[in-house]
């Protein structure tokens, strides 16, 4: 059944962009397939939400941030 | 844990996110830091802080949706929900949802307008030390120390908070510990922090204390109330255990209506105690006013505002009344009274109603029963044991110091001669009805006989109660003096006898006692003037009048020093008792006394010129004398005479008119204005008015007055010369008929013998001759000296008699000198 899958999984992406677009996330389907990809993995939503969040904000909160992230100490 | 898989699609999806947002391409290396940052978060373990449960996250995400007004939306998220659930059922689609629903959360929020108004968004904050305020939204700060921090709304909390912990840095003191040593302040005592210091008089905290400026402030307004309670307090300690003796009655009910007062404040100051037990929320956190009744220091002002208004008006009283008692007290404290404020009025209208009661208390007793229950000298009233002709005019005074502001001193007086009048019956006159008219005037104005029936307030239901009872015992007490004591037949007897009212019997005593009284004043015993007294009442009118008027009249000597003839030292005196000498006081009588010699005088020198008359006047027996003489002595004898003759009307005239002047325009006319004065008395003052004014107006107008000593003493010139007159006329005509009877004596003899008289007879007409000649010309010689001195002293008197003050004097000039002979000579010399 893999056809099933893919169509599976290709519906499954659809219906995640509908409801992604219903909560105005504002993510594409290729990053939300990617992102569906690491939570199957096991990876928890919660830091992954921060790291889109950070990463994908265009205000200048990120930008000091950022710099102070790569001088900070590990 | 990341395997390359994982780390591609990290890899993969940072390099999207980067380049879907929008920013300039960035270097390789960015991207590489990048991706080493996300998987360090990844790898760090983060969980989110709800249970995975996903069908209450739909639930909250259909909320979330239908609260903000997309509710079709909501509709197609559970439609969309349902179909994932059927297709995908291993897909961990609670992770997913989570995942979409913060991000949509994150999107949302930055577009809502920040928290507004906090002084400080972390963002602005360079402090390093505040490690757990600053930066916090991204929860990025370095070390990895994360908090749950998912809302920038936090920004107002955090700025709260960081406000609270400046507060407490600036105070040492929490505010609470404050507001409970404030409430202590207020009573009085020391607190941990709050003392009172004497240097400064008033409550403070120590310098050293370190507390913000306004805080500072407010401790220091509301202790204000502590120092007036202390003030307060003092006094009425002070008045109640020190001076207890000698603050009075009135000083005692002050005391203890500021007592009743301050149990009020205490009343209150345990409440707020009880409720500063209940912490204070502090100035970070945020319980809206919930927890209970808290005590803060603004919370406190607020409360002591208006107890704080009522404690300075007691302690500006207690200024005012510091050494007053009595009615001096009661009055200060009323003038304080005035005030337009109602709650100051409601406030001193309390107060006055129990300070002024034992005023009023003693005022009703000594209206209405005449006791005077005075123990500290509070009262208006003083009294002073004296005896009991002097018990109406010096036994009760008014004390202007101790009269109380509302009362007005008509009111006082009434009150005084109330009382006076009540004491007066009872001592003097040994009379017990006025308690019917005391009972009377309560039943008519309709107040008490109980104690407390009159207030502060009800000053005209007092007066109203003196008014009528002053009018009720007046009466009774002018109904006693004039019925039982028969004043008015007193002054008619004394005005008969002393003033010389009754002539029948002034004429008959002047006859009998005249001779007597030429003998030196020592050889006169008054036992026996006394009897010629009796006889003289005898012998007149004044017999049938009353038993016990004639009872007191007496004769009296007065002292005498050498050379006084009785006529000096004579005087009757009236006897007047209790109660009736309230009226004819020593004083009194003594001038009754004065007027009597006057009169007695006057009488003498017109019974005296009336005898005169006896033997100068023009009958047949004058004419008889010197008939047969040669016409050289008769002439002379008839021309001396007719001289006599003419200065004895001149005298005669003047004194038949003085006498008529003071008979009639002094006595009779002052009489009739005290009868009427005596019937429209309403009161005993009224009644000793009116005897004062008439015997002052007597002796104005007899010219007995201070201010007529001169012509007084003039006036008795004259009336010298009168009498000298008459003793010299007296003599004189002693002489001639003594000449005349020998005269005819020899004649006689000479007709029936011849011889031995003869020579005598011859001798004798010669000698006759030359004898008269010579008593002639000295009697004419006497007559002009006596004529001249007593025209002289007549215009020295008439000239004088313009000066005087009292109109009636000018009726007296007027009769005196009608022709106005005497000024024109006086002009013409």
């Amino acid at each position: 059944m893999e056809a099933t899958d893919g169509q599976i999984a290709k519906e499954t992406l659809e219906l995640a962009f509908q409801i992604s677009n219903m909560l105005e996330t504002g993510l594409d389907r290729h990053t939300l397939s990617l992102l569906i990809a690491l939570i199957d993995r096991g990876i928890n939503p919660e830091p992954l939400s921060a790291v889109v969040r950070e990463l994908s904000s265009p205000s200048s909160r990120t930008q000091p941030s950022f710099a102070f992230s790569s001088s900070a100490k590990p | 844990m990341d395997d390359t898989a994982t780390v591609d699609l990290v890899r993969e999806l940072v390099l999207r996110l980067l380049s879907s947002g929008g920013r300039s391409s960035t270097a390789s290396n960015n991207s590489d830091a990048a991706v080493r940052y996300a998987l360090r978060l990844l790898s760090s373990r983060m969980s989110p802080s709800v249970i995975p449960d996903e069908l209450s996250l739909v639930e909250s995400i259909k909320r979330r949706l239908a609260v903000s007004g997309r509710s079709s939306s909501a509709l197609g998220f559970a439609d969309l929900h349902s179909k994932l659930s059927a297709r995908a059922p291993l897909l961990n689609r609670w992770a997913l949802l989570y995942l979409l629903n913060s991000l949509s959360l994150d999107r949302h929020r930055p577009e809502s307008s920040p928290a507004p108004g906090l002084p400080f968004l972390p963002l602005h904050l360079p402090h390093p030390p505040r490690t757990s305020a600053s930066s916090i939204a991204g929860g990025m700060a370095g070390g990895g120390v994360f908090l749950v921090a998912k809302d920038p709304e936090n920004i107002r909390e955090i700025a709260l908070r960081e406000y609270a912990d400046l507060f407490m840095e600036d105070n040492e003191v929490s505010e609470s510990a404050l507001v409970r040593d404030v409430l202590y302040a207020c009573q009085g005592i020391d607190g941990r922090y709050v003392r009172f210091d004497r240097s400064t008089d008033g409550y403070d905290m120590p310098e050293s204390l370190k507390v913000p400026k306004p805080t500072r402030s407010i401790v220091r307004r509301l202790c204000e109330l502590g120092w007036l309670f202390r003030k307060v307090r003092g006094y009425i300690s002070e008045g109640i255990v020190d001076r207890q003796f000698d603050i009075g009655t009135v000083g005692q009910a002050f005391c203890s209506s500021l007592q009743d007062e301050l149990v009020d404040y205490y009343k209150l100051l345990t409440v707020l105690t009880s409720q500063s037990a209940n912490p204070i929320p502090s100035a970070g956190s945020d319980s809206g006013g919930g927890a209970g009744n808290y005590l803060s220091l603004r919370r406190l002002a607020v409360w002591l505002a208006e107890p704080t208004v009522r404690m300075r008006l007691m302690a500006v009283l207690v200024d005012v009344c510091g050494e007053l008692r009595g009615g001096a007290m009661a009055g200060a404290i009323h003038s304080h009274a005035q005030h337009g404020n109602p709650l100051v009025q409601e406030f001193m209208g309390r107060l006055l109603r129990r300070v002024c009661s034992p005023l009023f208390e003693m005022v009703r007793i000594w209206v209405l029963e005449g006791e005077l229950e005075d123990v500290f000298a509070e009262f208006f009233i003083l009294s002073q044991p004296v005896k009991a002709e002097s018990l109406w005019r010096e036994g009760y005074q008014i004390q202007s110091s101790m009269l109380p502001s509302f009362i007005s001193p008509l009111l006082a007086q009434r009150i005084l001669r109330t009382g006076k009048s009540i004491n007066f019956l009872r001592v003097c006159c040994e009379d017990n009805g006025w308690v019917e008219a005391s009972g009377e005037a309560v039943a008519h104005v309709g107040a008490t006989t109980q104690r407390g029936g009159l207030g502060y307030g009800d000053t005209n239901a007092l007066e109203a109660l003196v008014v009528e009872a002053a009018k009720r015992i007046d009466r009774h007490l002018m109904d006693v003096i004039h019925k039982r004591y028969r004043f008015k037949d007193h002054c008619l007897a004394i005005k008969r006898y002393l003033l010389l009212g009754q002539g029948d019997f002034v004429k008959y005593l002047m006859d009998i006692v005249g001779p007597e009284l030429s003998e030196p004043a020592n050889t006169i015993s008054s036992f026996q003037l006394a009897g010629l007294l009796e006889t003289a009442i005898r012998a007149s009118n004044a017999q049938y009048d009353d038993r016990e008027i004639l009872d007191r009249l007496k004769v009296r000597m007065m002292e005498h020093g050498d050379g006084d003839r009785g006529w000096d030292v004579f005087s009757l005196e009236y006897d007047a008792r209790v109660p009736l000498d309230t009226v004819f006081t020593a004083l009194n009588m003594k001038r009754y006394l004065k007027i009597f010699n006057f009169l007695w005088k006057l009488k003498r020198v017109e019974h005296a010129l009336t005898g005169l008359w006896k033997t100068v006047k023009p009958n047949y027996i004058n004419s008889c004398i010197f008939a047969n003489e040669s016409f050289g002595v008769k002439m002379q004898f008839v021309s001396v005479l007719r001289r006599l003759q003419v200065l004895w009307n001149e005298m005669n005239h003047f004194v038949t008119n003085f006498q008529y002047y003071i008979m009639f325009e002094v006595l009779e006319v002052s009489w009739a204005h005290f009868s009427d004065g005596m019937n429209s008395s309403k009161d005993l003052d009224d009644l000793l008015a009116a005897h004062d004014k008439y015997l002052y107006s007597i002796l104005e107008k007899s010219l007995l007055g201070e201010g007529s000593q001169s012509i007084n003493k003039t006036l008795f010139v004259l009336f010298d010369h009168i009498l000298r007159f008459r003793s010299l006329a007296d003599r004189w005509f002693e002489h001639i008929h003594e000449l005349q009877h020998r005269r005819n004596k020899s004649k006689s003899k000479s007709k029936g013998e011849l011889g031995k008289v003869g020579s005598l007879i011859d001798g004798g007409r010669k000698a006759l001759l030359q004898f008269s000649r010579d008593f002639f010309g000295k009697m004419s010689e006497e007559l002009d000296k006596v004529a001249k001195e007593y025209s002289a002293a007549l215009h020295d008197f008439i000239s004088q008699l313009p000066l005087q003050q009292h109109i009636d004097l000018k009726f007296l000039l007027f009769r005196l000198d009608f022709t106005e002979y005497y000024s024109r000579v006086s002009s013409n010399k």
